[in-house]
């Protein structure tokens, strides 16, 4: 059986339970709104080199919405043994993993997107075709967060800390991906692309490329009782 | 893969410590730490010549290089033990992921509390993010995640199995963490780093002892830690079978 076509339709559920209930999309959206606006009042703004600062309030925002969507995601999953349910359907396990991460990068990717326009406006930032470099960083980042993320979201949903343990466990294996991002986005954010920046983005490929292929190898044995 | 065989096996589960054997090779380590340790304090101090530029501070250099290799070194036999243990389903290697992980944590405790100690007089500043630093600083938090993981799964069969695959995931993370502190750093001027160069024969000398010292004691608290989670494994299947 094919590995993706399953993925597509575990990632189809979670679109259309999202479009019933709009739970991720509200509650993420609205909080990184939140760190946005909070971070604008809580940082100096303006002045020489705050393309760099919005590049690391942007991706603080990214990676707390990322672990929040990605927690609630695996939750719903727990509820009525849901997870048992896709593990025990003929879908190989591989699809289930990528389902899950297709859904979360799905819907973090989204909200990054609503909220990057409005945070280029909040914070003064004038991008100009950068605001490509930012969009094609969001995806690049998010990729690799919600990588790592959808697999210890399966681990962390299973302990007795809930979804409370999973910033513990991405936060200090995201720390490459992180300053990769940050670095791409702020080239973006300068309208600059200089080699270094070339650098940043084939590392955050192949930190994506890498944990991918770990998140497939090992994610049957999470799975497995 | 069956993971309970090895306990299932053995005929009574509450026959008390004295059914897991203290290894032989653990007093062997043990012996060589006491001797090895007291011999590199007495190198370090008296055998070393003292550093030209750095005077006496140089000195924690023959405790801190150690603890560094020994941090590396417990970190790498996680990811083996991780491994083999999502190969094998084994429950020694999760014994001895966990037992890693708990060593490596403390000499990499060793490593940023002994670092900043000599930073201080020969730098001038307690901590820079300089790429080493910056990379110890995250092995550190990674497998602090790693020990806080194991906590918060009270069955051990899938405890073992999730904290393989961190233990996967953190180690194979450690060289792209290293990469992305140069190149960090690298973007902003820092101040010099002073590099190893060329080691006068003695305070080589020293340092190789040192290394070994705290290899044997890397080994003797494994085998510690490892009987230790032997004995707790049994307490918990006894628990069960009560």
């Amino acid at each position: 059986m094919s590995l993706i076509a399953p993925a597509f339709t575990i990632a189809g559920k979670d679109l259309r339970l999202e479009v019933k209930t709009r739970d991720v999309i509200a509650s993420v959206g609205l909080f990184v709104l939140l760190v946005v606006v909070t971070a604008s009042f809580v940082f100096p703004s303006g002045g020489e080199g705050h393309e760099g600062t919005a590049a690391g309030v942007l991706w603080m925002a990214f990676m707390f919405a990322a672990l929040l969507g990605m927690g609630r995601s695996m939750a719903i999953e727990k509820e009525d043994a849901c997870l048992e349910g896709l593990l025990v359907s003929p879908a190989p396990r591989e699809s289930v993993f990528l389902g899950k991460l297709f859904s979360n990068l799905g819907f973090t990717y989204v909200v990054e997107l609503v909220i990057l326009p409005v945070f280029i406006v909040l914070l003064d930032l004038h991008p100009g075709a950068g605001a490509w470099v930012v969009v094609l960083s969001a995806f690049l980042g998010t990729l690799g967060i919600a990588t790592v993320g959808t697999l210890f979201a399966v681990m962390a949903v299973n302990t007795r800390g809930r979804e409370a343990i999973l910033p513990l466990l991405v936060m200090p294996v995201s720390m490459p991906i992180m300053v990769a991002a940050v670095k791409v986005s702020e080239a973006g954010f300068l309208g600059t692309w200089t080699s270094s920046t070339t650098s940043w983005a084939l590392l955050m490929v192949g930190y994506d490329a890498l944990f991918l292929l770990v998140a497939l190898a090992t994610f049957q044995h999470l799975t497995e009782e | 893969m069956d993971l309970k065989t090895d306990v299932a096996q053995s005929p009574v589960l509450d026959r008390g410590p004295a059914d897991v054997p203290s290894s032989p090779r653990r007093k062997l380590w043990g012996g060589l730490t006491i001797a090895s340790l007291a011999l590199l304090l007495a190198m370090a101090f008296f055998y070393a010549p003292e550093d030209a530029n750095q005077g006496a501070a140089q000195r924690i250099f023959y405790i801190h290089v150690p603890s560094a290799w020994i941090g590396f070194l417990a970190f790498f036999v996680v990811f083996v033990g991780s491994i083999a243990f999502l190969y094998t389903g084994k429950r020694k290697w999760d014994d001895v992921a966990a037992a890693s992980a708990e060593v490596g944590v403390i000499f990499t405790s060793a490593v940023l509390i002994t670092g900043p100690l000599w930073g201080r007089p020969v730098w001038g500043v307690y901590w820079t993010w300089d790429p080493r630093l910056t990379s110890f600083l995250m092995l550190w938090l990674i497998y602090l995640s790693y020990l806080v993981l194991r906590g918060y799964v009270p069955e051990p069969v899938r405890r073992a199995k999730y904290a393989a695959v961190l233990g996967i995931v953190g180690f194979l993370d450690v060289p792209i963490v290293y990469l992305s502190a140069r190149w960090w750093r690298s973007e902003h001027p820092t101040q010099f780093v002073v590099e190893g160069g060329d080691l006068p024969t003695k305070m080589l000398v020293t340092m190789l002892v040192g290394v070994a010292a705290f290899t044997f004691l890397y080994l003797y608290l494994l085998a510690v830690r490892v009987r230790v989670g032997r004995l707790r494994a049994r307490a918990e299947e006894a628990e069960v079978a009560r």
